[in-house]
């Protein structure tokens, strides 16, 4: 089933048109990758499609709703969380704090509930925080759980906005390059960590540059050139198209 | 670390309770009214810092309008009770009402604006209330301000000592301080803190970071006008002085000294920063000259507090506390 639909999607800046006529469909249940030489258009194409940047036209269709110029808190509350190339973790908060956050929209705490702190609003609380656990050690994150957002590797702050963005509940996960500052063993982590949230029925959209993790882990690839749209298809086709590899400088996209 | 985490909660769990014990066992250790009217203004200031604390210290958000809620507080009591003889109780909660409506409307168009520029909106503000407070004269007593406000009344209950308004003051203080308490330990207080933090995060997260930055404002200005509220009552006189600039500057002091992400630090800076040029009241014994010197440079030393703060401890009283627990934590 199509669960996101991008049609048409452009964005310019200036002269300069960052993403031009993109259009592709994500569907339920798969690991899609966005790839791309570095300005190819990929991190403006996430803020199309998460409300923090607003088309110049196309359109974008999440489980039949048009998602196009609704605010970014909407596009979570509809079903859609992201994490971002340049991390924003809450410094002054710690980790565990930083997922509660991320549960926002799934906790129902007004002003003046909190401010009473009914029996029903702790044990919301208290569930909140175990499901934070769960899901720093569904990242493998668990034991940086207490510590200041702001003193976390930078690795990590990766992680700690998987899980954040996790919190939501979200169908559809967008990551940013989450493997961006991680080494291999991390990677492996990374990848087995995706595998098990694209189990748990989470559909995931990721952009990425380590090849070897798109490669291995995405059921189908988009890649971007210039904001231009030049391939869809397998890894393995993706591997094999000559555009790509053209895009890529000439150099061959690594086996992965 | 567990031992000092279980120390942490027990002393957390304590402490409310040795201070609600300490206001409340003041009139029963001294029945001086200077001492009394002293503390009536701490606490009236506490609950101003409160709000001050949820706006500026949690959400980032800073204000040098706040003496103006608090004076939009003041003057609604002021005038219906004294000159449209309304309940008391009643000329309160309008009052409450009305500072928090004019937070609200001028929230709204102030969204756009951050840091400097919410500063000066707010700063503006104060200065157009002022300037109404003086001329609005047929409601506010122009620069003679209102007299003869009557003491605070619930139906046949009438509290009219020093020592009853303190623990009217005081009542309402505690009972702002740990709702806030409350407030910040829950969903909103953490949204408030994600927005402080990174904007970006905080609407990645679901959250609507504009209301949310309406409630907070609309809050914070309901609290400063609950303590103006209350000051009309207790005081029984208000004037265009009180409300000033310097008072804004004062309550934002004290936020910047007690620290962000904290009620408890900011509500322990205003209590010291209020006490400060009533020091002769806390201490008998001390020499006139000091006394006098305090009073005259306080706003001064009030400064060069903030501006030491900021450049050598910018979490303030809050920040070291937690820097020293975490360096407790590591040893």
């Amino acid at each position: 089933m199509t669960m996101l639909s991008v049609r048409g999607l452009s964005k310019s800046f200036g002269g300069l048109t960052a993403v031009d006529n993109v259009s592709f469909d994500v569907h339920e249940g798969m690991i899609k990758a966005l790839i791309g030489p570095n300005g190819a258009g990929k991190s403006t194409l996430f803020n199309l499609l998460t409300g923090f940047e607003c088309p110049d036209a196309g359109t974008v269709t999440f489980l039949g709703q048009p998602m196009v110029a609704l605010k970014p808190f909407k596009v979570v509350r509809a079903g859609i969380a992201r994490t971002f190339q340049n991390t924003q973790v809450f410094g002054e908060m710690s980790v565990i704090e930083n997922v509660l956050v991320g549960m926002h929209t799934q906790l129902a705490t007004g002003f003046a509930a909190g401010a009473l702190r009914l029996p029903a609003t702790r044990k919301a609380d208290r569930m909140a925080v175990e499901r934070a656990g769960r899901l720093l050690r569904l990242v493998g994150a668990e034991e940086f759980a207490d510590a200041p957002g702001a003193d976390i590797p930078h690795g990590v702050r990766r992680l700690v906005e998987i899980a954040r963005a996790l919190a939501a509940a979200p169908k559809l996960l967008l990551l940013d390059e989450p493997a961006a500052g991680l080494n291999n063993a991390e990677t492996q982590a990374l990848a087995a960590s995706l595998r098990r949230i694209q189990a748990d029925g989470t559909t995931i959209l990721i952009v990425e540059h380590d090849m070897g993790l798109v490669m291995e882990i995405s059921d189908e690839i988009v890649v971007l050139d210039r904001g231009r749209k030049i391939a869809e298809g397998s890894p393995k086709l993706i591997q094999k198209d000559p555009a790509v590899i053209e895009a890529y400088l000439g150099e061959e996209v690594p086996d992965a | 670390m567990s031992a000092r985490y279980g120390l942490d909660r027990a002393i957390a769990r304590v402490a409310p309770v040795l201070i609600v014990a300490l206001v409340a066992a003041v009139p029963l250790l001294t029945d001086d009214r200077y001492l009394f009217k002293v503390l009536t203004f701490v606490g009236l200031n506490v609950i101003v810092v409160t709000g001050l604390a949820l706006l500026f210290g949690y959400a980032g958000q800073i204000s040098l309008g706040h003496a103006a809620f608090f004076g939009i507080g003041a003057y609604s009591v002021g005038y219906l009770t004294a000159t449209r003889a309304l309940p008391w109780l009643a000329a309160v909660a309008i009052g409450v009402a009305l500072a928090s409506v004019v937070g609200l409307l001028l929230s709204l168009p102030m969204l756009r604006l951050k840091g400097h520029y919410l500063a000066m909106a707010t700063l503006a503000f104060s200065e157009i209330l002022g300037v109404f407070f003086v001329e609005a004269s047929a409601i506010t007593g122009g620069n003679d301000g209102l007299r003869g406000i009557p003491f605070p009344s619930v139906g046949p209950f009438k509290i009219a000592t020093p020592g009853a308004s303190y623990l009217l003051v005081w009542g309402v203080a505690i009972i702002v301080v740990v709702l806030a308490s409350n407030l910040v330990r829950t969903r909103p207080g953490r949204a408030l803190r994600a927005v402080h933090g990174t904007e970006l995060g905080a609407q990645a997260c679901g959250i609507d970071t504009g209301r949310l930055r309406v409630q907070v404002f609309t809050l914070s200005a309901g609290l400063a006008g609950l303590a103006g509220a209350l000051y009309a009552g207790v005081v029984g006189f208000v004037s265009p002085t009180t409300f000033s600039l310097e008072f804004s500057v004062l309550l934002v002091a004290m936020v910047v000294l007690g620290g962000t992400g904290s009620i408890t630090g900011p509500v322990v800076a205003c209590v010291a920063l209020t006490l400060l040029p009533y020091i002769d009241a806390l201490v008998p014994g001390l020499p006139r000259d000091a006394v006098a010197f305090l009073q005259d440079w306080e706003a001064d030393i009030s400064g060069i507090v903030m501006i030491g703060v900021l450049l050598f401890a910018p979490g303030g009283v809050a920040g070291m506390l937690r820097r020293s627990r975490r360096a407790g934590d590591a040893s």
